[in-house]
């Protein structure tokens, strides 16, 4: 009897830990713990109101672009696009802005959705895998932002930036993140993109139109990050040929630390974009406060991606990236 | 007794809080043929899992001519001298038929770390010639072969080494007529060499016609071991189940058909390579079959009906006209379909229970155009309760579910729908007598409702038994159509399959 009762207490420990609803808690345990670890060492400035104040001039154009990538990745699909995107938007704001504002947002959604669109349609047509796909335009547009900066950085308007106020940025993320949100989770949107990334054949049958549903998702993707590029250009004034450097893969970082899971599937909850971009900022900004240098900063936050991806990835529903 | 090869000592498993094998402690006598039955989820396939090494041990132990086997995989098992062929495919693409023959054990062909291919194709193709399955060729890849060549292939691989124990779990729901006699002959073959097989199967009249001694599980414990000589079939589905199965298991009713109107009409339909020029009415209240060999086509036709077919010609239409091209089309207007492949066509199944029930009924659940948790959560509790699934809650994926469970789970969201027309393929291929008996019920009940449904078998009995026409496919077209009559019998469809 003894043996048995010791046996069991692991199996219990390890049913807990394992259980869905802890699973899902771990993200913001993981968002708690970052915080009151950079709080120790940093002697509290990490939660000072002027870094905080910092920490939220970086979270929008990140939360935003989070967004519509959160929907490729629910598929299961990636973006490794969204860097280029965002330079491409900016440019073409910067270049708009001299009309005016309104025109300058539109041609930075139908910019992003522009390229969201072919991403989309040589997946789908073609059968290429996203993050094939993806790369592939990524060095393409990257390419294009080069050579329109090559001469000088492509500057905004200078009236842009009496914009440059945090209610109207909070304003604009507030909005995003609302209507993805009801469009989420109060919509067949969010129960198909989660049926699709679990299993695409069975959803198909199932009566979702998985094509012009992963079109769809990766042009949202473009245009979603397109108003990223506003608020980016609202920020900084000029784009220059770097704008959105890596910006791919700190959306991607940012949605697997909130607990994304990288297969997509049914697991996907959408706190997974707050809690990640906040993590994903605190943990750069603690670095910086902490004096390290940039290439000491970079060799951290990939072990720490590595460490997360290994913890959390589903090995039953990941047959490969789409 | 004869001697003895194999025990089991109070074997034991659980997974989470299913106690999936409970203490059971069973031996198995050399050169015996030994059914192994029980409904879904009785524990056969975990016991044999462990046998084989697939799953561990939570207590217990086996013993292999009387010393302890301490396994962890299959190939060691193999070394061991147990080998098992499994329910599902257990082949792999993208490797030709002598690899797949020869997986692990390559060395053997290997000198000096260069692998003497011709060799081991020769010695392949020799094996599968010994078998007479001269219509394989060794070095061909694997994918040019059929689920029941592949099948035949793994077979092979199973078995050429001559293991002291060999499992054959569920294997012959994948094989047609040809295949299983071949498979019957080298379970014979390995009595008569005083070797053992343990036998799984659904079909109960198979298994006392080919095996010596049945042992019955229920609920992860042993219930008895009998002889197969004297018993019958209602024997052993009272062991099973542990009670009395009503007399009523397909349709007793042989009156004439109800011709209701056309509910749906399909002309001239085709499927390049698969199926070709098919026509049919089908009326309100019948039941449909469509029966042949497992390649005729007769499974494109159900998928062509419901609109998800590539490359479809033809027309499938609803009585006033309205024609169904798409899926969504299907759906929307009342076609419900339930696939033979369950896992990857019928349901997601690392989703929840309640997206599946949900998913196809999305539209009619919007209010306002948005969709609310608690209605959603409603109208799974409903239709998983009414089908009476078991599960821990609509929560629970899919894939925890065993396969009676899940066909369950995709009957659910159909009724859900209330579709009026229902195509069902195989609806009871891998599903326990009780649940098949429920199966038939529903679809007896479906019937007097009027819906029409669209029944596509692999089992003459089944056809026979449930449906009131039954369509005979040979090649990708019709070969002959039957009217139900208590004097139908089995030889006169099998004349038209082949």
């Amino acid at each position: 009897m003894m043996q048995q009762e010791t046996a069991a207490r692991p199996g219990k420990w390890k049913q807990i830990l394992v259980s869905p609803r802890v699973k899902a808690l771990l993200p913001l345990l993981g968002l708690l713990i970052i915080i009151a670890a950079f709080a120790l060492m940093t002697d509290g400035q990490i939660i000072s109101p002027r870094s905080i104040r910092l920490i939220l001039s970086q979270v929008y154009p990140l939360m935003i672009a989070c967004t519509g990538v959160f929907m490729v990745m629910t598929l299961g699909s990636l973006d490794f696009s969204q860097g280029s995107i965002l330079g491409m938007a900016s440019i073409v704001v910067s270049a708009l802005s001299f009309w005016n504002i309104p025109l300058a947002i539109l041609g930075g959604i139908l910019t992003g959705a522009a390229i969201g669109l072919l991403n989309g349609f040589f997946h789908i047509k073609f059968r290429i895998p996203s993050f094939i796909v993806t790369i592939c335009t990524m060095y393409l547009f990257r390419g294009l932002c080069a050579y329109l900066t090559t001469n000088a950085p492509v500057a905004a308007t200078p009236a842009i930036t009496a914009l440059n106020q945090d209610w109207i940025k909070l304003l604009i993320t507030g909005l995003v993140l609302l209507a993805s949100y009801i469009l989420f989770e109060y919509t067949r949107l969010g129960i198909s993109l989660k049926a699709t990334g679990a299993g695409e054949m069975a959803a198909r049958y199932s009566g979702i139109r998985t094509d012009r549903l992963k079109l769809l998702s990766f042009v949202a993707a473009g245009a979603i990050t397109g108003i990223a590029a506003f608020v980016n250009v609202v920020k900084v004034g000029s784009i220059t040929s770097t704008a959105g450097n890596q910006f791919e893969t700190n959306i991607l970082i940012a949605l697997v630390l909130g607990g994304l899971p990288i297969s997509g599937g049914a697991k996907v909850r959408f706190s997974n974009i707050l809690i990640g971009t906040l993590i994903s900022l605190i943990l750069n900004n603690g670095l910086v406060m902490l004096g390290l240098d940039t290439a000491m900063q970079q060799l951290i936050k990939g072990m720490i991606f590595l460490a997360v991806v290994a913890l959390t990835i589903d090995r039953k529903s990941l047959k490969v990236i789409k | 007794m004869a001697d003895m090869i194999l025990a089991a000592e109070g074997v034991d498993k659980s997974f989470g809080i299913t106690h999936a094998v409970n203490h059971v402690s069973i031996t198995f006598a050399k050169g015996e043929i030994r059914g192994l039955i029980g409904e879904n989820g009785s524990g056969k396939s975990t016991f044999c899992s462990m046998l084989c090494g697939i799953h561990t041990l939570d207590g217990g132990r086996f013993l292999l001519d009387g010393k302890e086997l301490k396994i962890h995989n299959q190939v060691e098992a193999n070394r061991a001298g147990i080998s098992i062929i499994v329910q599902e495919m257990g082949t792999l693409s993208g490797l030709t038929v002598a690899d797949n023959i020869f997986l692990g054990n390559e060395d053997r062909f290997t000198r000096y770390g260069i692998k003497n291919t011709a060799a081991m194709n020769r010695e392949a193709q020799r094996l599968l010639d010994e078998y007479g399955f001269t219509h394989i060729k060794a070095s061909l890849m694997i994918d040019n072969f059929n689920f029941e060549d592949r099948k035949l292939i793994e077979i092979v691989k199973a078995t050429y080494f001559k293991p002291q124990v060999i499992v054959i779990d569920e294997t012959t729901t994948a094989l047609s007529q040809y295949g299983r006699e071949e498979l019957y002959k080298i379970m014979e073959a390995t009595r008569a060499d005083g070797r053992t097989v343990i036998f799984i199967s659904h079909d109960l009249a198979e298994v006392l016609a080919h095996t010596d001694t049945i042992s019955v599980l229920r609920d992860g414990e042993l219930i008895d071991t009998v002889p197969s000589a004297g018993s019958t079939e209602d024997e052993l589905k009272r062991l099973m189940v542990g009670r009395e199965l009503g007399s009523r298991y397909y349709r007793t009713d042989y009156g004439p058909p109800a011709k209701g109107d056309v509910v749906l009409s399909v002309k001239g339909l085709s499927v390049p390579g698969q199926i070709r020029d098919i026509s049919f009415d089908l009326y309100r209240g019948e039941i449909l079959g469509f029966g042949g060999l497992s390649e005729c086509g007769m499974h494109e036709v159900g998928k062509a009906v419901f609109g998800a077919s590539f490359d479809r010609q033809g027309t499938v239409a609803l009585a006033d006209g309205t024609p169904i091209d798409s899926i969504p089309d299907a759906i929307r207007h009342s076609i419900a379909y339930a696939s033979k492949d369950r896992d990857n066509e019928s349901l997601i199944v690392n989703d929840s229970i309640r997206s599946n029930i949900v998913l196809p009924s999305i539209d009619d659940l919007a209010e306002g155009g948005l969709l609310k948790k608690k209605r959603m959560n409603r109208f799974a509790q409903e239709h998983a309760g009414q089908m009476s699934v078991k599960m821990t809650g609509i929560d629970q994926f899919v894939s925890d579910l065993s396969g009676g469970n899940k066909q369950k789970v995709v009957l659910a969201r159909w009724l859900g729908k209330a579709s009026d027309i229902l195509v069902l393929d195989s609806p009871t291929r891998g599903i326990d007598v009780k649940v098949k008996a429920d199966i038939y019920a529903l679809m007896s009940e479906l019937r007097k409702m009027g819906k029409a449904i669209i029944m596509i078998s692999e089992e003459i009995q089944e056809l026979l038994g449930m449906c009131d026409r039954i369509f005979i496919m040979k090649n990708g077209s019709v070969n002959a159509q039957f009217s139900r009559s208590p004097e139908l019998n089995e030889e006169d469809i099998i004349a038209k399959m082949l």
